[in-house]
């Protein structure tokens, strides 16, 4: 076979190494974006620079954002009172779309997974009793929104444990579904019913 | 349940083109290394998402080929028609689909048709370790109650967390004391759920060997199993997770030395006995051989007598092992039976009779050089 366009080659390899996108379908998008004019094309690579170069991490709650703090942590409206502590910055994506919830959020970054090397050690857990220590008594609430998975339980109890001293009180969100669902599949409305019917561990 | 309709691609090597099947008997003879267990197996892997004869999903490919596929109609009371895909390929792993729609895990299809293979392979059920009888006993209960499948997967996932930590660490055994603390909680509460099952499940199943043993030997021997676990049997969850909870603590030491976990649901063993003697030991040939057939007419009348719907049943080359008497006592007792049956046999002999009795929904084929013939 032979190669028309060295640069098209290269777009397609770099577009087939993206989640769920096989050889077949970068090809059609390569093609795709080809056949568009310049603004849209350019547009799009500045908006992928962008996101390494002007994306960072919120200080306090540890989530994506380009401004530090974060909106929901600078936001006044936000009660100062919950901490919602999620594994992954795509979770404060899923809970913020329910609308359910008017706190703020802590991301662990992970969870404890001996069999991957992740110990406490290795994610956001000493910042979170850092944040609840250092609130005085202003956070009253640390709502555990982890997957009902063995590592997410196993870090739930583990958080649970180191803030035991503190006057604070520690619930999880309640799974209206099936055992071993993650969050990210879980729909709107029951991840919405199970923030509201969270309970105390 | 049965299965109505049965389709293979690169499936072995042997392919099924819409094979449809009797709400009852089915018998599939033919030569040995023709492809009968093939049949068999696509059916299982339809019902268990897995061989009953391969040990890996890359062994069932067609040779040459990277991917295979079955499909099968189904039909039962409950759920009244729906098709179930199995696809395979080297690259993206196994999936299945219901009614054309993929499931997220899985482990989700077990049990949405029940089934019981009886098959040679059933040897090492009684003659062989432990881990046999569990992997039956777990079969057994997973069918039946997807609540147990999930504490047995979590169950599996905890230990190789909590295993990993107990052969890495290395820091005080103070710190790894509070380390170990979030699995061994989780530990207890899904080892106690699987203990309490196993033992509840065993207690009413032991009633359904018992009788399909005393149908299938003349001779007067009570036969029985135990559960053998770190706790007694009666005790409600709460009494088996203090109990589990005081021999986790007694065996930390022993555990920290060997790096691995020592307690639990993944140790237990199910003993056969034949009056007062333990099968695995002292049972002569044919006493294993029978044993294992009363486990699984077990197994069916026991299913049979929980579920709205009777399991699909698999008999793959079991005739061909067993004296006049002891087949004409299991086929009356399979012709009795409503639910679905499908056998295989080399022989032909024992079923001339079976096919000549009025009224019986036989379907009967023959396999020859990769034809399946309607008899
Ligand atoms: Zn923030």
């Amino acid at each position: 076979m032979q190669i028309t366009s060295e640069a098209l080659e290269r777009a397609v390899e770099q577009l087939a190494k993206l989640p769920g996108t096989g050889r077949k379908s970068a090809r059609r998008i390569a093609m795709y974006l080809l056949k568009q004019n310049k603004e849209a094309v350019f547009e799009l690579a500045d908006a992928l620079k962008e996101l390494k170069t002007s994306v960072i991490r919120c200080s306090q709650c540890g989530t994506v954002s380009d401004t530090d703090p974060c909106r929901i942590c600078g936001s006044p409206k936000r009660s100062a009172h919950q901490i919602c502590v999620v594994e992954e910055f795509q979770d404060v994506y899923f809970i913020e779309k329910t609308n359910e919830f008017r706190g703020r959020y802590h991301v662990l970054g992970g969870v404890i997974s001996p069999m991957e090397n992740i110990g406490p050690d290795n994610i956001r857990i000493k910042e979170l009793i850092e944040r609840v220590g250092e609130s005085g008594e202003e956070i009253r609430e640390v709502i555990l929104a982890l997957n009902p998975d063995a590592e997410g339980e196993a870090t739930a109890y583990y958080i649970h444990k180191l803030l035991k001293p503190f006057d604070v009180e520690v619930t999880r969100i309640a799974y209206g579904i099936p055992m071993g669902s993650d969050l990210e599949y879980i729909d709107e409305a029951t991840l919405s019913r199970a923030f509201a019917s969270r309970n105390a561990i | 349940m049965h299965i109505t309709r049965l389709s293979t691609h690169h499936f072995r090597n042997h392919r099924a083109r819409d094979v449809t099947w009797s709400p009852h008997l089915n018998l599939i003879t033919g030569p040995n290394g023709a492809g009968k267990t093939n049949l068999m197996d696509a059916v299982h892997y339809l019902c268990m998402s897995r061989s009953f004869v391969s040990s890996s999903d890359r062994y069932v490919v067609s040779e040459g080929e990277s991917e295979f596929r079955i499909d099968g109609d189904f039909k039962g009371e409950i759920r009244s028609e729906f098709r179930v895909s199995c696809l395979y390929s080297r690259g993206e792993g196994k999936r299945i689909f219901v009614n054309d729609s993929p499931l997220d895990r899985i482990s989700d299809l077990i049990g949405m048709v029940p089934v019981v293979v009886l098959s040679p392979e059933d040897r090492k059920l009684t003659a062989e370790g432990p881990s046999e009888r569990r992997s039956f006993l777990d079969g057994l209960i997973s069918q039946i109650s997807s609540k147990y499948l999930h504490s047995l997967m979590k169950y599996r996932r905890i230990r190789k967390q909590r295993n990993r930590l107990l052969q890495e660490f290395e820091g005080s055994s103070q710190q790894l004391r509070s380390l170990l603390e979030p699995w061994d909680v989780q530990l207890v509460e899904e080892g106690s759920n699987i203990v309490a099952r196993r033992y509840e499940v065993l207690s009413a199943f032991r009633q359904f060997l018992v009788d399909q043993f005393k149908a299938l030997y003349e001779i007067d021997l009570q036969p029985d199993l135990t559960y053998q676990t770190f706790c007694e049997p009666g005790e409600d969850v709460a009494q088996i997770q203090q109990q589990y909870e005081k021999v986790l603590a007694s065996s930390r030491e022993k555990e920290f030395e060997r790096g691995t976990t020592l307690v639990g649901p993944h140790r237990d063993e199910v003993v056969f006995y034949l009056g007062e003697m333990e099968l695995r030991n002292y049972g002569s040939q044919g006493q294993h051989r029978l044993f294992s057939v009363a486990l699984k007419l077990a197994q069916l009348f026991y299913y049979s007598n929980l579920l709205e719907d009777d399991p699909i049943m698999l008999l793959d080359d079991v005739f061909g092992n067993l004296d006049r008497q002891k087949t004409t006592i299991l086929l009356d007792t399979l012709q009795k039976h409503p639910g679905q049956i499908l056998i295989t046999s080399a022989s032909e002999a024992p079923f001339r009779e079976l096919s000549a009795t009025p009224g019986s929904e036989l379907l009967w084929y023959r396999l020859e050089d990769g034809e399946l013939i309607e008899k």
